[in-house]
């Protein structure tokens, strides 16, 4: 009886694998029938982040139009050793290209190395490798963004105000990046941060020190934060305490089912675009594996989405 | 209090007093509010608001550690709530903003959802005596999963994808608003006052109800209460069942909040409700504790948080002060022995 016990756990799990299995394996044949002349192997770091699943889908979206192509992707969980792995894999099954946007740079530029020495093409996206052994690297700079944010603010409010600043998590690059290039670009004017938290990324913590900043202070002309679910956080906080009108909310990213939205429900007044690259990475595979030369490095331009410009699709930044 | 320690019956009686647990939890809380009026953010700790949002904002931890407590009081721990969270603010979001389902019909759901769970759990540990600690941790990975899956891994918010692949907003449904709507002149958040209402339900259920009594046996010897007649599976399956109800809860409180249902929402909850558990002063062990201690837990860790937040402490001191609040919480907990 006992060693029965185990049984109908084991049936019930063989008939989901089974199922699982079995819709993959239904896509790839789909996709083999229209009989695509190459294969891309796409390493993808997380899929925890929307933007990341943004990634994915901007990459599918910009290869559907091409039936030459297929992609396979993978997800590393945020994991490095497991991205390194499957690199690897790519490189044992032998795909004609590998796009990686890596988890970090270290752990992962000797497997990108190893395919690129293999002659396998590698574009690394969004985050970099260390080193020159990849094809090319296509990416936008935070600080850039960061840059152009603090200077809209400064121009918003008029020279001078009062700003609440909501960073991401300040171990990563990206929240470090957009600080500081948001510090250079409110330099000279009268712009004063006078509440700072690191909400980490998340809407929940960004509401918390909203609710802090909004009881120790009487004044606040705008909140600047990180990333679009921290303005939206912050601007749930000023709407709970009837403050929402007097306050200014500016967010990055600007994905379209997010930071656009804000922007068109007019939550947010701006929110910087921070671009994917996906539909450039599958554009670039095209011409290294059509034989043409590409650039080493290309950097993404970005829109900013306000209120007055979002039906129209954004304004591209200055260069 | 003139410092002197006079041996005679009054001492006995403080020392009695001192005693027990529930002094402790509230010695605890008392540190943590005397060093808000200390550090108190040129005067924003005497705000009523402040108060009003520390409770808003750790009511879902409230509502997690009550199941909690139940699971611990069995000698157990449920380490997928913060997944079961992160499902179940999904599935909300999913029917009552996407499906556009009746309101309650999308509460029960979710409910259901959440209980079927908890109780997949519990049946894992009383049927086939998996230990706790494992099926538990199946289930934060599978219900993680799960929500993903069912998300297609992004925010189900109030942006909802067209056929042909641009994003039109809809309104949010009114219970998102009468979750998230303050009662009582604006003094006291909904979410707050659902979390009162299962700290008070825990309270029947285990110091009125026979099967509250139960949960006590099978913590404290699950033989003995084997031998006099409890119905010990059953009893695991209901306390686990009742920590996925209190996830839904939870669950449905956060998206309310956040307007949307993210599959990653809940991440980590898991150590702050046992924290919660454990500064209140239940006992790891099972069959020791109350639900009153929790909810002292739960004021305990509110406060302490907001008064980090206040005055805008930076992460790493943020993590270390919290650490080291967590230890001198449970050293007052500490019995003599």
């Amino acid at each position: 009886m006992k060693k029965l016990a185990g049984l109908p756990a084991l049936a019930v799990l063989s008939a989901l694998s089974v199922a699982a299995l079995g819709c993959s394996s239904k896509e790839k044949a789909s996709q083999q029938e229209e009989g695509p002349r190459w294969t891309i192997g796409m390493s993808q770091c997380n899929l925890g982040e929307p933007w990341r699943v943004q990634m994915n889908a901007d990459i599918r979206k910009a290869a559907e139009a091409h039936p030459e192509l297929r992609v396979v992707f993978k997800d590393a969980q945020n994991d490095n050793l497991r991205q390194r792995s499957h690199v690897e894999e790519y490189v044992r099954t032998g795909v004609d290209l590998i796009i990686i946007s890596p988890k970090e740079a270290a752990p992962l530029t000797q497997p990108v190395a190893d395919a690129y020495g293999r002659g396998i093409p590698v574009i690394v996206l969004d985050r970099r490798v260390l080193g020159d052994r990849y094809t090319c690297f296509i990416g936008a700079d935070n600080k850039r963004i960061g840059r152009a944010a603090g200077r809209w603010i400064a121009e918003r409010l008029g020279g001078s105000g009062r700003v609440v600043e909501l960073k991401g998590l300040m171990t990563s690059t990206p929240g470090q990046d957009r600080h500081s290039g948001f510090v250079g670009g409110i330099r000279g004017s009268q712009v004063e941060v006078i509440f700072e938290a690191d909400m980490k990324w998340l809407e929940p913590n960004a509401r918390q020190e909203m609710e802090s900043a909004l009881a120790r202070f009487e004044d606040i002309d705008l909140v600047y934060a990180h990333n679009d679910p921290g303005a939206h956080g912050a601007y749930l906080a000023a709407k709970a305490a009837g403050r929402e009108q007097e306050i200014i909310f500016v967010g990055i990213d600007g994905l379209p089912q997010e930071g656009q939205i804000y922007v068109k429900q007019g939550l947010l007044e701006a929110s910087f675009e921070y671009p994917t690259g996906g539909k450039e990475a599958v554009e670039t595979a095209l011409e290294i594996l059509s034989g043409q030369e590409v650039p080493r490095e290309i950097t993404l331009s970005s829109r900013v989405f306000t209120t007055a410009n979002v039906e129209q699709g954004g304004e591209w930044l200055e260069q | 209090m003139n410092g002197q320690i006079s041996p005679g019956p009054e001492n006995s009686k403080l020392a009695r007093l001192f005693r027990s647990p529930t002094v402790r939890a509230l010695l605890s809380l008392l540190v943590v509010v005397l060093l808000g009026l200390v550090f108190n953010a040129e005067g924003a700790f005497f705000k009523w608001g402040t108060h009003r949002d520390m409770l808003r904002q750790v009511s879902v931890f409230g509502i997690l550690a009550c199941g909690m407590t139940l699971v611990i009081i069995t000698s157990g721990i449920d380490l997928s709530v913060g997944s079961v969270l992160g499902l179940t603010a999904v599935l909300f979001s999913l029917f009552s903003i996407h499906l556009g389902w009746w309101p309650w019909l999308t509460v029960v759901a979710c409910f259901a959802a959440g209980a079927a769970c908890g109780a997949a759990s519990g049946a894992l540990i009383a049927r086939f005596n998996i230990q706790p600690f494992i099926a538990t941790l199946a289930m934060m990975v599978f219900a993680r999963g799960l929500a993903k899956f069912v998300s297609g891994g992004q925010k189900i918010s109030t942006a909802v994808m067209q056929p042909d692949g641009t994003y039109q907003y809809v309104e949010v449904p009114r219970i998102f608003d009468l979750l998230n709507a303050r009662i009582l002149g604006e003094n006291l958040t909904v979410v707050t006052l659902i979390m009162l209402v299962c700290v008070a339900g825990c309270y029947l259920v285990l110091a009125k109800l026979r099967w509250g009594r139960y949960f006590y046996a099978v913590g404290g010897n699950e033989e003995a209460a084997r031998l006099s007649g409890v119905p010990v599976a059953a009893v695991k399956v209901l306390a686990y069942g009742l920590s996925g109800f209190f996830c839904a809860l939870a669950g449905i409180c956060q998206a309310a909040q956040e307007l949307q249902g993210d599959p990653e929402a809940g991440m980590a909850y898991e150590l702050t409700a046992i924290a919660i558990v454990v500064i209140g002063g239940t006992s790891l062990r099972g069959g020791r504790g109350t639900i009153w201690l929790t909810l002292l837990g739960t004021m305990t860790i509110g406060y302490l948080e907001k008064i980090l937040s206040i005055n805008a402490v930076g992460e790493a001191s943020r993590l270390m002060l919290t650490g080291m609040i967590i230890i001198v919480a449970v050293l007052f907990q500490k019995r003599e022995s």
